[in-house]
């Protein structure tokens, strides 16, 4: 290893081989560049007589934004490139946790750089505190395939694995249909709208983008009326519907009786999940027998319209 | 295995199981599959995890063990539905057929087909089980966790375990089976306590969801002979799937059974639909890829497991009821496997209350038969 001073623009940074990093803001650190100057140097190593990068992406990146004429770097003499990114990996797993994105490009690195499968599962996995099962490996491997558009807003918005796991499954023109309208929602709808998807889409065979382009589906997005919230929630339910017809049509038919029974808001009828039982149940409050003798009252004349037996099917 | 018998490409064989006598026939029926004896399988079983499908990779293997702990318990059924009183008797785990559906894949703590060759703990054990429930009418069977027969030409159970329960008239012993794994049965003499029953379904649930199961003309040939011979027989409609179609296919079915067998000689008939627990699910994506079964409406019960919503269950029930009773079958008893009260109502216009009201439908000796 040795020091050098190099300009900014000596470092090949279109040589990415090494790099792990993609999504960050580089504010904090141009801030404190500017206070107090490059400390801590970046690790740069020759490749075809060019000098690229191995760990320090944000600090070059800053001091190039902020024009340094010369930075410290050391030089390392190690050949072997997954020597080197290794260093690059413990480099930043010393000082911070990896995002999910970022662990995703190790796996990604890790097999370009002709680390078998299970090596990767067995010495790897564990060092990011992955299950080391093939799973994994496989989940994993195929996020760092997504194209950088989307890496980007999946490392910014946080999505989680669990979601994560079932957007894979989509095929690229697909995610990139379904992500907007996965944004605004919270992580169990988001699964929800993915799993609802991919099982419409194997039980009709059409693709996700084909079931995305549905005219219905187009219309709500072009509501201008709707926010993004209320657009997914819109979205969320056309397809469950599709997804559970006989069901929709059930609750339907159920809550329509309910409305032409004009059944008053007060008194709550709950039926069972998926009206898996028959029992139902009521439920009201009362502050004294005369509310109390209002609301029998009022369950006495729904249970003297037509209505009232079709709940009972 | 569909039309021959299930080999092992290797036989894993427990230290503590070698002095068993069960153990040197089965060595003896192998001849030329390789063994290893083991302490334990923990290794065995951490290499198959390793493997792209651990599944498929146990059923390649044959474990040979002693069973450590009971071997009779009451069939588990499944919480918040009305049970049948069924007793379990667990001489094998796993199966060598490899259905999408089977819960086995999630079930079992590990894929290895294993036999439990300490025979001799088990007739103590029944011997107990039996004296203690004394007057107590009971039916039995091996057929829960793995299949009853897929092994026989092995084990030889089916002959053990008729010749043990010849004669104990109050327990009914059943088999159940998709193979046609038969020659030990077809050379015993018939018992009135023993009932040998097919799971059967459609033509093409059987060719695309059933991998390795003899095809359905193949299971109800067999079931015949095994008729012909005098056993009992019994049938498993379950999992009833639906898809586009399948009123017919089912119809085709039940009239080829009712044509080939007579209905007299059918003990039961059980009807069940398509029910799994949610992480069989993707397990199931995972191994059956191509599968469209798990895509139709399924809602999560009370039990919490995915089923049928329930007026397409109903459907499906109505259906097969109508199709066994016009075609011959209106004297077979019928039940329903883990289904609600309002099922049983509404299906066959008649609800247990509860599990014992099940099985004096389905004893030999019940009152509700006869009359």
């Amino acid at each position: 290893m040795k020091k050098e001073n190099l300009s900014p623009d000596e470092i090949y940074l279109k040589d990415e081989r090494f790099r792990i990093s993609y999504y960050f803001s580089l504010q904090r650190l141009m801030d404190s560049l500017r206070k107090i100057g490059l400390i801590n140097p970046p690790l740069v190593t020759v490749r075809n007589g060019r000098f690229i990068l191995v760990t320090g992406w944000k600090r070059v990146l800053a001091c190039l934004q902020l024009s340094f004429a010369s930075i410290p770097v050391e030089v390392s003499g190690v050949d072997d490139d997954l020597q080197n990114f290794l260093i690059a990996v413990h480099e930043n797993l010393a000082t911070r946790e990896f995002s999910l994105i970022e662990k995703a490009e190790i796996i990604g690195k890790l097999k370009t750089l002709g680390v078998k499968k299970n090596e990767v599962i067995r010495n790897y996995l564990p060092l990011l505190d992955i299950p080391a099962n093939s799973s994994f490996y496989e989940l994993y491997l195929s996020l760092a395939g997504f194209e950088p558009e989307l890496k980007e807003v999946i490392h910014k918005k946080d999505i989680p694995l669990s979601v994560l796991q079932i957007f894979s499954e989509l095929k690229p023109e697909a995610q990139k249909l379904v992500l907007p309208i996965l944004l605004p929602l919270g992580q169990n709808k988001q699964k929800e709208i993915l799993e609802d998807l991919l099982e419409i889409s194997r039980r009709e065979n059409i693709g996700v983008e084909n079931i995305l382009q549905n005219e219905e589906i187009l219309s709500i997005q072009g509501l201008e009326k709707l926010s993004p919230l209320q657009k997914a929630d819109n979205i969320r339910s056309f397809l469950r519907k599709r997804r559970y017809p006989s069901f929709s049509r059930w609750k339907e038919s159920f809550d329509s009786s309910l409305k032409k029974m004009r059944w008053p808001k007060e008194i709550a009828l709950k039926h069972t999940p998926f009206f898996e039982d028959e029992d139902m149940s009521v439920t009201f409050s009362f502050k004294n027998k005369k509310e109390y003798e209002e609301n029998v009252e009022k369950l006495k004349q729904m249970a003297s319209k037509k209505e009232f037996s079709k709940l009972f099917r | 295995m569909a039309g021959s018998s299930y080999v092992p490409q290797k036989v894993y064989i427990e230290e503590a199981s070698l002095e068993y006598p069960s153990t040197r026939q089965i060595i003896e029926r192998l001849e030329g599959v390789p063994t290893e004896i083991i302490q334990n399988p923990q290794k065995i079983i951490q290499r198959l995890h390793d493997s792209q499908d651990w599944v498929a990779e146990g059923k390649r293997h044959l474990l040979l063990a002693r069973q450590q702990g009971s071997f009779v318990k009451p069939c588990p059924c499944t919480p918040h539905y009305i049970g049948c009183n069924y007793y379990i008797i667990n001489l094998v785990f796993n199966c060598p057929l490899d259905c999408t559906y089977c819960i086995l894949q999630d079930y079992l703590s590990h894929p290895l087909i294993t036999i439990f060759v300490n025979l001799e703990d088990l007739w103590k054990e029944l011997d107990i089980f039996l004296q203690k429930r004394e007057g107590a009418y009971l039916r039995i069977g091996t057929g829960e966790l793995g299949d009853s027969l897929a092994v026989d030409h092995l084990t030889e159970h089916s002959k053990a375990l008729i010749f043990y329960f010849r004669g104990k008239d109050k327990a009914f012993l059943e088999l159940k089976t998709k193979t046609v794994e038969i020659n030990n049965i077809l050379k015993l003499q018939p018992a009135d306590n023993v009932v040998i029953s097919w799971s059967l379904n459609s033509f093409r649930i059987a060719k695309e969801e059933e991998k390795g199961a003899p095809g359905i003309e193949t299971r109800i040939m067999a079931a015949k002979r095994v008729s012909e011979k005098g056993f009992k027989l019994g049938f498993h409609f379950d999992p009833l799937i639906r898809y586009s179609g399948w009123e017919m296919d089912y119809a085709e079915v039940i009239k080829l059974l009712l044509k080939t067998v007579d209905p007299l000689k059918i003990a039961w008939i059980s009807l069940g639909s398509l029910r799994f627990p949610p992480s069989l699910k993707p397990l199931i994506k995972q191994r059956f890829p191509h599968t469209q079964i798990i895509y139709d409406e399924l809602i999560k019960g009370k039990d919490g497991k995915y089923r049928y919503f329930k007026p397409l269950r109903l459907e499906l029930y109505q259906k097969i009821v109508s199709l066994i009773k016009g075609c011959g079958g209106e004297e077979i008893p019928l039940y329903f496997c883990m289904e609600s009260e309002e099922i049983w109502r509404k299906a066959l216009n008649w609800s247990p209350k509860g599990k014992e009201d099940v099985e004096e439908l389905l004893s030999p000796w019940s009152n509700q038969r006869n009359s």
